[in-house]
């Protein structure tokens, strides 16, 4: 196992995208980062850039209009990369499921690795959620017995 | 019951919104409604610092043109531009045009908001 | 003159958490034009909430936003009990504006959290939202979660506050409002802060109403306006007063939204006090019948209108939602040319923007 391999395992860079979401799962991907989840003890660090990052974190329905970012956003993050989708509407629509504009759980558009129950999923959860993305993520690099 | 509505054509809207202005009258917004075979458009002002909100209402025909408020209220572009979009509101003379894609994208389903359409999410199937 | 750059700002950008897009044109380091691009979080609520049955519309119209979700669920149940009209009884008034005050102070604190952010005052960022998870927590603890309450329903509100939890709420208050008074103290002496926020982003008292914005952003430029004032649910009863400041500058806005935090702990306190005992629910007889009302409510970030039809079903003819955000977004484009690229950020915070609640 090389050093690359390891430190993506160690030390993913995570990457946030709001689809069309209602702010409340964006908030508390937000809310994992600050003092009382800080996420940064697993060095995971939140980036701006999706050419930096590991993992891509997707909250929120797809809309006709995202659909396409999102895409991008996906192509620019180098592999292997994880998808997660934090909360209900991220996974299958949910509520927003008979609103005209929406497409529905981001599966129609990319591959997910890992669905984060809730609505709004609360900070453990999305922890939980990306920790089982790191397993598999180790799995893809090989790094994994 | 919506309080101090006043009944108006589409010819006198912009005399009509001038006194709002002059009168230093803050804009809330417009409210569009599908009535079947005509739209009814209400307009919201509201006397700044006063607490009372004042309506103005009319119905036009579902292919006529209305002028745009924007020359006088800037902040009604974008509610100008959504009821183009979602009823087929043709609005003349808009501040920013942004030509139906404000909200919606390219292939979203189109006037979604008019009441015969089918009203599934899956792209107006 | 300059050669002219027009460069994209978002819909992914660091300091937004949400996807709205401003295509910018500049002038050197100068900002000359704006035109915003919406869209990228509309969702097409309004047309569900035709579909959907009355009762079930709370959820939907709570995920409007998330941050402001506990307000649009309360207000839409006011909204539709004025079609009837129906009276909700006294203690639920209390209830919903304990609630309204609570999620205004928390969303006032992670608003004052990403002001700091978007400032690179990162560790003051970090206090404001370790203050703000208390917040959450007894929301938490007297509702049952941390973002979307959904207390409210059509009649009353859905789970009372008992004399325990009340007492908890109460000591838990008090001691946000030590710890925010100090850091509100650092954020509005800090010099650093004062020359990001100080001048940038004018907005005079008589530009601000021919823009029709609303809210804090409207106070921060000395109109005293504030939804709250009309004395909905149990306003009238406890000693409002709008917060106002005169300068109209980010720095004015930053201060309003910090006073009011601090305001709304006094009103949930001074609503505690006040509550009278009694039921929470009367279920309402019927269905709304055919009649149109419109509703203001003072969110965290301004003023919200809605308006509702009904015809007699349990289906609403037509339901209209006015964001604050939507009715802020026109003064970007007064506000934003002629600052510097790196204040774009800063003035663009200083509105409090909502993308989601702005499309819906």
């Amino acid at each position: 196992m090389g050093i690359i391999q390891k430190s993506q395992v160690k030390s993913p860079w995570i990457m946030h995208f709001c689809n069309s979401s209602c702010n409340g799962c964006d908030i508390e991907v937000l809310a994992s980062l600050t003092p009382l989840y800080d996420v940064e003890r697993f060095g995971i660090v939140n980036m701006g850039n999706p050419k930096h990052a590991d993992v891509l974190v997707v909250t929120g329905p797809v809309n006709y209009r995202t659909a396409r970012v999102l895409k991008n956003l996906y192509d620019q993050i180098p592999d292997p990369k994880m998808v997660i989708a934090v909360g209900a509407c991220a996974s299958t629509g949910g509520v927003f499921h008979n609103c005209y504009n929406i497409l529905g759980g981001v599966d129609k558009v990319l591959p997910v690795d890992v669905y984060v129950p809730g609505c709004a999923a609360r900070p453990e959860a999305i922890i939980d959620g990306v920790v089982l993305a790191l397993q598999k993520l180790s799995k893809a690099v090989g790094v994994a017995k | 019951m919506i309080e101090n509505l006043k009944e108006i054509t589409k010819d006198t809207l912009l005399q009509e919104v001038q006194k709002f202005a002059d009168a230093k009258a803050r804009f809330v917004t417009t409210v569009c409604s599908d009535l079947g075979d005509k739209l009814e458009v209400t307009y919201y002002f509201n006397y700044s610092p006063g607490v009372d909100m004042s309506a103005m209402r009319m119905v036009v025909d579902k292919n006529e043109e209305v002028p745009s408020i924007s020359g006088i209220y800037l902040a009604a572009v974008l509610v100008e531009n959504e009821m183009f979009e979602q009823y087929g509101l043709k609005v003349k003379g808009m501040a920013i045009d942004f030509g139906g894609l404000m909200l919606l994208a390219k292939d979203s389903p189109v006037l979604p908001m008019v009441k015969d359409k089918a009203a599934g999410g899956k792209g107006g199937e | 003159m300059a050669p002219r750059t027009v460069a994209p700002f978002g819909p992914q950008h660091p300091v937004l958490p949400e996807p709205i897009q401003l295509k910018i044109t500049y002038e050197n380091e100068k900002v000359v034009d704006v035109v915003p691009a919406l869209g990228y979080g509309h969702r097409g609520i309004e047309k569900a909430c035709e579909l959907n049955e009355y009762p079930k519309n709370i959820h939907l119209v709570e995920r409007i936003c998330g941050i402001c979700s506990c307000i649009h669920g309360i207000s839409y149940c006011e909204t539709v009990e004025r079609l009837w009209p129906l009276e909700v009884p006294p203690r639920a008034k209390y209830l919903r504006v304990i609630y309204s005050e609570m999620s205004r102070l928390h969303s006032h604190l992670l608003w004052l959290g990403l002001l700091c952010d978007a400032l690179g005052f990162e560790s003051m960022f970090m206090q404001f939202w370790r203050i703000r998870e208390k917040v959450l927590d007894i929301l938490e603890a007297t509702s049952g979660h941390r973002v979307t309450q959904s207390i409210s329903v059509v009649g009353g509100v859905r789970r009372d506050i008992d004399a325990e939890q009340e007492k908890t709420c109460i000591k838990v208050l008090q001691e946000v409002k030590k710890e925010a008074e100090s850091l509100i103290n650092v954020l509005a002496s800090d010099p650093t802060v004062k020359a990001r926020t100080v001048g940038k982003g004018v907005l005079t008292k008589e530009q601000a109403i021919l823009l029709g914005i609303n809210g804090p952003h409207l106070r921060a430029s000395g109109v005293k306006e504030d939804s709250r004032m009309l004395g909905a649910q149990a306003y009238s009863e406890l000693g409002f007063e709008p917060i106002v400041e005169t300068a109209g500058d980010c720095y004015a806005r930053a201060l309003v939204r910090a006073r009011e935090a601090l305001q709304s702990i006094e009103l949930q306190l001074e609503a505690f006090s006040k509550m009278p005992e009694g039921e929470i629910f009367e279920r309402p007889k019927g269905r709304p019948p055919a009649n149109e009302v419109t509703y203001r409510a003072e969110q965290p970030r301004g003023e919200c209108f809605y308006y509702a039809k009904g015809n007699g079903t349990q289906h609403l003819e037509r339901f209209r939602v006015r964001t604050p955000t939507f009715a802020n977004i026109p003064s970007l484009l007064v506000m934003l040319p002629g600052c510097e690229l790196a204040d774009v950020p800063v003035i663009v915070l200083s509105i409090d923007p909502c993308i989601s609640c702005t499309e819906r």
